[in-house]
């Protein structure tokens, strides 16, 4: 009794976190690109071969130990071990083999429309966008956003560590070696967002960084990026103008860059249009007020090891000032 | 009883061969692609036509040392696995069986290794 109690609770447990896994916006098996639909395909052929080959297997196994003990002949059984022992894997392991392999050139084709590059910092992403022709990059940070529908050239490299760009509803996963630089593309076909996340273990907060990937229709990527490249909006209320005035006195144009202002750090994240992302701090928070209050009263408090200072010092009013003004870099 | 020492020593080495040869054309397909596609990524063409030729070389050899162990099992003389009495004749047969073995599994390890190169059309 006990017991049953016990595994149908284990069962609830695990049942909506596996059924999440399926429908969520980090998932291989809601693929939302050209190679992450390949990946899922692969991966579902496979499943479904394993599952006959697993029931083939277990009737063999009951048909000669139960149903007909001893009664094969040695040609017989010679005939299925070399078959199926053999000739059998050896095919279907080849098969496999090729059709991967005949999917690479396609999945590591050069990307035609956007270029970016990705690096990898201690414990955020440094994102910048070439479009064509363009001599300086418009530089953002901790979330990327994608045409659909296009195939994109992501160059990726990173500072200290190696860290690993891996967006799973989208494409496959490449590392990020500090000093050289590797490449991928991604060819997302349904706009919508899609969380990545760093996949090489690079230190205490490496599960907080993750990033949201937006994917938007073509003319409203182009618009999402022409506004990209504007310098920041001015401060709209009393509360974000003082914000600004905090945020200059504190130092924090330091480290961060906010264009069209005096604040022009390349340490930390760009946060020129930081209000326009959908998440905070490389997917740690929501971008709210409220999550902003609490970032820069002490990020190390919310990320294990954030190379940002703690501002513990500010009063209540100096912080929600700050966030208003933050909050409006749209 | 020289002879047989000859023999002995020659039989074993069927066993060892046919994957030491796949090892060889392991290190030798990789290591040519390193260095070709770090010194001249554009002649990847050339590389492909290196890779097929060595991968022919290996198995042509794999293939000689698998005939001569399938003459050494000497199968088809009895049609049985039975050689793990004591005697010479046994000792021969089994070491001749195991490397046969061997040789198959080498002949598909080459293939697989050599795959890529026949996919995957480019150093990038
Ligand atoms: C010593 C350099 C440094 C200073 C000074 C600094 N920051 Fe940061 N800041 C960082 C780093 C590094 C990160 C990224 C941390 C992480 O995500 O792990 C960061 C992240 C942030 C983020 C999140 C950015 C994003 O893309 O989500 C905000 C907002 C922010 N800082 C605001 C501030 C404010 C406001 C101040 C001044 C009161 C300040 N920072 C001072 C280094 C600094
Ligand atoms: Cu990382």
């Amino acid at each position: 009794m006990r017991r049953r109690t016990w595994q149908r609770r284990g069962a609830s447990l695990l049942l909506p976190g596996l059924l999440a896994g399926c429908s969520g916006v980090q998932s291989i098996l809601a693929p939302a690109g050209t190679d992450a639909a390949f990946l899922s395909n692969l991966f579902w052929v496979m499943l479904a071969g394993a599952v006959v080959l697993w029931f083939f297997m277990n009737g063999l196994m009951v048909y000669v130990w139960r149903v007909n003990v001893g009664h094969m002949s040695s040609r017989k059984a010679e005939a299925l071990i070399i078959g199926g022992g053999i000739v059998f894997p050896t095919v279907v392991i080849g098969v496999l083999l090729s059709v991967a392999l005949n999917a690479m050139p396609d999945m590591r084709a050069e990307g035609t429309g956007t270029r970016l590059k990705v690096t990898g910092e201690q414990w955020w992403w440094r994102v910048e966008y070439w479009p064509e022709g363009a001599e300086a990059p418009i530089v953002s940070a901790n979330e990327i956003v994608l045409p659909a529908n296009s195939r994109s050239e992501i160059g990726l490299t990173a500072d200290k560590v190696i860290h690993s760009f891996w967006v799973p509803a989208l494409g496959g996963k490449t590392d990020m070696f500090p000093g050289r630089e590797t490449r991928m593309s991604l060819e997302p076909l349904k706009p919508g967002t899609y969380r990545g996340q760093c996949t090489e273990f690079c230190g205490e907060s490496h599960a907080w960084m993750a990033f949201n990937t937006v994917v938007l229709p073509q003319d409203e990527y182009d618009a999402w990026l022409d506004a990209q490249a504007e310098p920041a909006a001015a401060p709209a209320s009393e509360s974000a103008e003082r914000g600004q005035a905090v945020f200059l006195s504190e130092g924090c144009g330091a480290c961060h860059a906010v264009r069209g202002t005096a604040a022009a750090g390349k340490v930390g994240p760009d946060l020129t249009h930081l209000g326009a992302r959908t998440s905070l701090a490389a997917g740690t928070l929501p971008m709210t007020q409220d999550a902003l209050v609490r970032w820069v009263r002490d990020a190390k408090a919310v990320k294990p090891g954030a190379e940002m200072p703690a501002y513990d010092h500010l009063t209540e009013d100096e912080l929600s000032d700050l966030a208003a003004y933050l909050e409006g870099l749209t | 009883m020289s002879v047989f020492g000859i023999e002995r020593s020659r039989s074993l080495w069927h066993l060892i061969l046919a994957p030491t040869i796949w090892a060889i054309h392991f290190c030798v397909t990789y290591g040519m692609t390193a260095i070709w596609c770090e010194r001249a990524p554009a002649a990847s063409g050339d590389l492909r036509l290196w890779i097929l030729i060595v991968t022919a070389v290996a198995l042509a050899m794999i293939l000689g040392v698998a005939w001569r162990a399938w003459r050494q099992w000497d199968y088809t003389d009895d049609y049985d696995y039975e050689h793990d009495g004591p005697t010479i004749e046994d000792r021969r047969e089994f070491l001749g069986h195991a490397g046969f073995l061997l040789a198959v599994v080498s002949v598909i390890g080459v293939i697989y290794v050599a795959l890529p190169a026949a996919f995957v059309g480019s150093c990038g």
